[in-house]
């Protein structure tokens, strides 16, 4: 355990529904498998009404993405007065992360949300902007290999909100139950066309 | 990494507004890796079985679509052949983030070229520009690239290294499973074959290495080059790697999760009257 | 010392590569010689009046130039010029007024032609820069203003001069069809209907007369080439006129001498 991306510890994972989407993360903020610094540690943010970003990865790295993405959307919003689609979310952040191709942020981000016609729209990347998109579920952090697992397992196509709610949330727990350096409780939104649900989830405190 | 300077004065700031790579972080990282001994991450690759043929009047290109993170599959089903011009394309195998953006910035250089020139780029241009390129960052953007298209002078099949060497071939194969792709290619490559065969062909190579290396699976993506048409993708041509079973567990019933707190944001939406600005 | 200052402004300006180094190594051997008052002044300083004159001249250069209008329909926009040359030895077919900034956005101008093939590669370079941010076209309104803040900043800055060319652009995105005209001092409006150079007042008003709300592409082609034959001195010919249409389609495309020559047809 001697990586950057394994320094904090973290698990997010979002998933498509029937016209919702769903994202999930841990709260726990470590150093190593040493000390928990905090178990409320926000990794996912709000960029548009129906939009998610999770952040995983080194800690700092974290907010110094979040911080910039949320300039960039604001500026967007102000310039062109208009929202940012996920789609155009998720190239925007490609091309943000590639920029820094020689001097990488730390952190591989996921993008969840719905367009226009209230589909969802998944994507993750890795710390240097390789956009890759998924149909059904994407994972991403110290516990991704966990979260392949179970989401390949548990996902299926056509859940409702609250089905959604009960895989994210049974596979987010599950995974992070094998991994030491992410769990201590969870957070969990749920975004449908009309409305934002977020439920915070009681985890593990080992 | 590289020793980067400060900004000094204006000259530097306009500088570094000019686009291109951002080596801000650079400094930090190195002290992160040297004084903290942590070591950077690995980047996501497409360890990929990548080929192309070229025939009488068409070049056709195919790849695997899986992409690795070291022994973990990434993504099962991502693209590998990348849009260049209506006429050229491009098959990538080696870092999966320099493949995806070095060819969006050649799309992008090709289409100001085509505009500023009025006529279709040349497939030898686009191959002098990665290669200058390529051989420009020494190697460090790690792209493998098998280039073919079709243009004025006829249809052209090129391969080029991550340091900037190219070949021009009849016939090539890259990644990882080339070597089980290009086993293939050599035994039964003709130049007079049809555009179906050549199909059949490519298809075949990309099976072997899907089968025979590790670093390649999943589906077979064909692209077919015509002087007429331009490029047509054929996404997904053969699926020789379909999940067998699907879970047919029933569903978590409602309340399985025990929650702490929630929280629900309605969202409504909002009429905005359209107001003219002077 | 002062020619070399305003080279290199200029192509600094104008995204040339390399003329960084240039400027850098003019700013180390050459600032300590000079005195202040050799470039402190700028040309385009305000007129007791209040009037930028140099603004105004650029315009007067504008006014003189060969018209170009633009005329926005329900479902299209359509972008025409007369593309006259001075003798007849001069190769017309060499010459295109009418050009694509991106897939779906196009532009004209009246003035001067250099000043407008930089604004024209400028205008190209943004927009793919957007495209390749986030791989989606870009906005009309947003490929204006980086011409019109390009052409402010040449209002503003030392040892420039203002471009002399006004510009018309159009395009079809998400909010319909759309008209912009962009003056040398670096203002923009959405317009119905505009022209610009030699003649635009008459133009105008010859446009407000054939205008309405619910003009079809083809129609607004028709009254186009009305306007251009009503300053035009001679033959109006599918060779020195042009024309570039975009519809619901999203293209921006230029006609052909052929096309161009059936509508020369309809109208007759």
């Amino acid at each position: 355990m001697s990586g950057l991306m394994e320094y904090n510890g973290s698990a997010i994972v979002a998933m498509a529904g029937e016209n919702c989407v769903g994202i999930a993360s841990d709260t726990r903020h470590g150093i190593r498998q040493l000390q928990t610094v905090s178990c409320n540690r926000q990794k996912t943010f709000q960029v548009t009404d129906q939009c998610y970003v999770g952040l995983s990865g080194l800690a700092t790295d974290v907010q110094t993405v979040s911080q910039l993405l949320n300039f960039r959307m604001k500026l967007f919003t102000l310039r062109e007065e208009r929202k940012m689609q996920p789609r155009m979310i998720g190239n925007m952040i490609a091309s943000m992360l590639y920029e820094k191709r020689f001097g990488p942020y730390f952190t591989e981000p996921v993008v969840a949300g719905l367009d226009g016609e209230h589909k969802p729209y998944l994507c993750t990347f890795d710390f240097i902007g390789c956009l890759s998109t998924a149909e059904d579920f994407v994972v991403s952090g110290t516990t991704a290999e966990q979260l392949f697992g179970v989401c390949e397992s548990f996902w299926r196509p056509g859940m409702n909100k609250d089905e959604l709610f009960e895989t994210l949330s049974q596979c987010l727990l599950s995974a992070a139950d094998r991994d030491c350096l992410a769990g201590w409780g969870g957070v969990v939104h749920i975004i449908t066309p009309d409305e934002i649900i977020t439920k915070k989830l009681k985890g593990r405190m080992d | 990494m590289a020793a980067v300077e400060e900004p000094q004065d204006y000259l530097d700031v306009l500088q570094s507004h000019r686009g291109g790579f951002s080596f801000e972080n650079c400094k930090r990282n190195a002290y992160l890796a040297s004084q903290v001994a942590i070591k950077p991450p690995t980047a996501m690759k497409s360890g990929t079985t990548i080929c192309g043929i070229q025939l009488k009047d068409v070049v056709i290109l195919a790849a695997d679509t899986r992409s690795t993170c070291g022994p973990m599959v990434a993504d099962k089903n991502c693209e590998k052949l990348h849009f260049i011009a209506k006429n050229v394309y491009c098959a990538g195998a080696g870092t999966a983030a320099d493949l995806q953006h070095t060819t969006e910035m050649m799309e992008s250089q090709m289409e100001l070229l085509r505009m500023a020139t009025g006529t279709q780029p040349r497939v030898c241009t686009v191959v002098r520009r990665l290669s200058s390129m390529l051989f420009k960052y020494q190697g460090y953007v790690g792209c493998a690239l098998v280039l073919g298209g079709v243009d004025v002078t006829g249809p052209h099949l090129f391969q080029i290294y991550p340091h900037g060497s190219t070949d021009k071939l009849p016939f090539t194969s890259m990644g990882s499973g080339s070597l089980a792709a290009m086993a293939i290619l050599e035994a039964e490559y003709n130049e007079n074959l049809s555009v179906e065969e050549g199909k059949k062909l490519v298809a075949k190579a990309i099976r072997a290495g899907i089968f025979n290396d590790l670093g390649s699976g999943s589906n077979v993506d064909v692209c077919v080059i015509t002087k007429d048409v331009g490029g047509t993708i054929l996404r997904n041509f053969e699926k020789p790697n379909e999940r067998k079973f699907r879970a047919k567990h029933a569903a978590f019933p409602i309340g399985t999760t025990p929650i702490m707190k929630q929280e629900i944001t309605k969202l409504v939406s909002v009429e905005e009257d359209v107001v003219m600005r002077d | 010392m002062q020619t070399s200052l305003h080279f290199c402004c200029l192509s600094l300006k104008s995204t040339d590569c390399d003329q960084i180094q240039f400027l850098r190594l003019w700013q180390h051997c050459g600032r300590g010689s000079m005195t202040d008052s050799e470039y402190s002044f700028s040309l385009t300083t305000f007129a007791p009046s209040g009037k930028l004159l140099q603004i105004e001249y650029a315009l007067n250069r504008v006014a003189e130039g060969r018209p170009a209008l633009g005329i926005k329909a329900k479902n299209g926009v359509v972008l025409a010029t007369e593309k006259k040359v001075t003798s007849p030895l001069v190769d017309e077919k060499t010459l295109s007024k009418v050009e694509n900034l991106s897939e779906s956005v196009g532009m004209v101008y009246a003035g001067m032609p250099a000043d407008y093939r930089v604004l024209l590669r400028r205008g190209r370079k943004v927009a793919q820069q957007y495209y390749t941010t986030y791989r989606e076209l870009i906005p009309v309104s947003q490929i204006v203003r980086e011409e019109a803040a390009i052409m402010q900043e040449f209002t503003q800055s030392g040892g420039v001069r203002p471009f002399g060319v006004s510009l018309m652009i159009a395009g079809f995105d998400d909010s319909g069809p759309q008209l912009f005209q962009v003056d040398p001092s670096g203002t923009y409006f959405g317009w119905k209907a505009s022209a610009i150079g030699k003649n635009h007042v008459n133009a105008k008003s010859f446009l407000e007369k054939r205008y309405s709300e619910d003009i079809e592409l083809e129609d607004a082609i028709h009254t186009a080439i009305l306007t251009l034959k009503e300053g035009f001195e001679e033959a109006i010919t599918a060779d020195n006129i042009e024309i570039g249409i975009v519809g619901a389609d999203r293209k921006f495309r230029v006609l052909t001498p052929a096309e161009v020559q059936d509508y020369l047809g309809e109208v007759e």
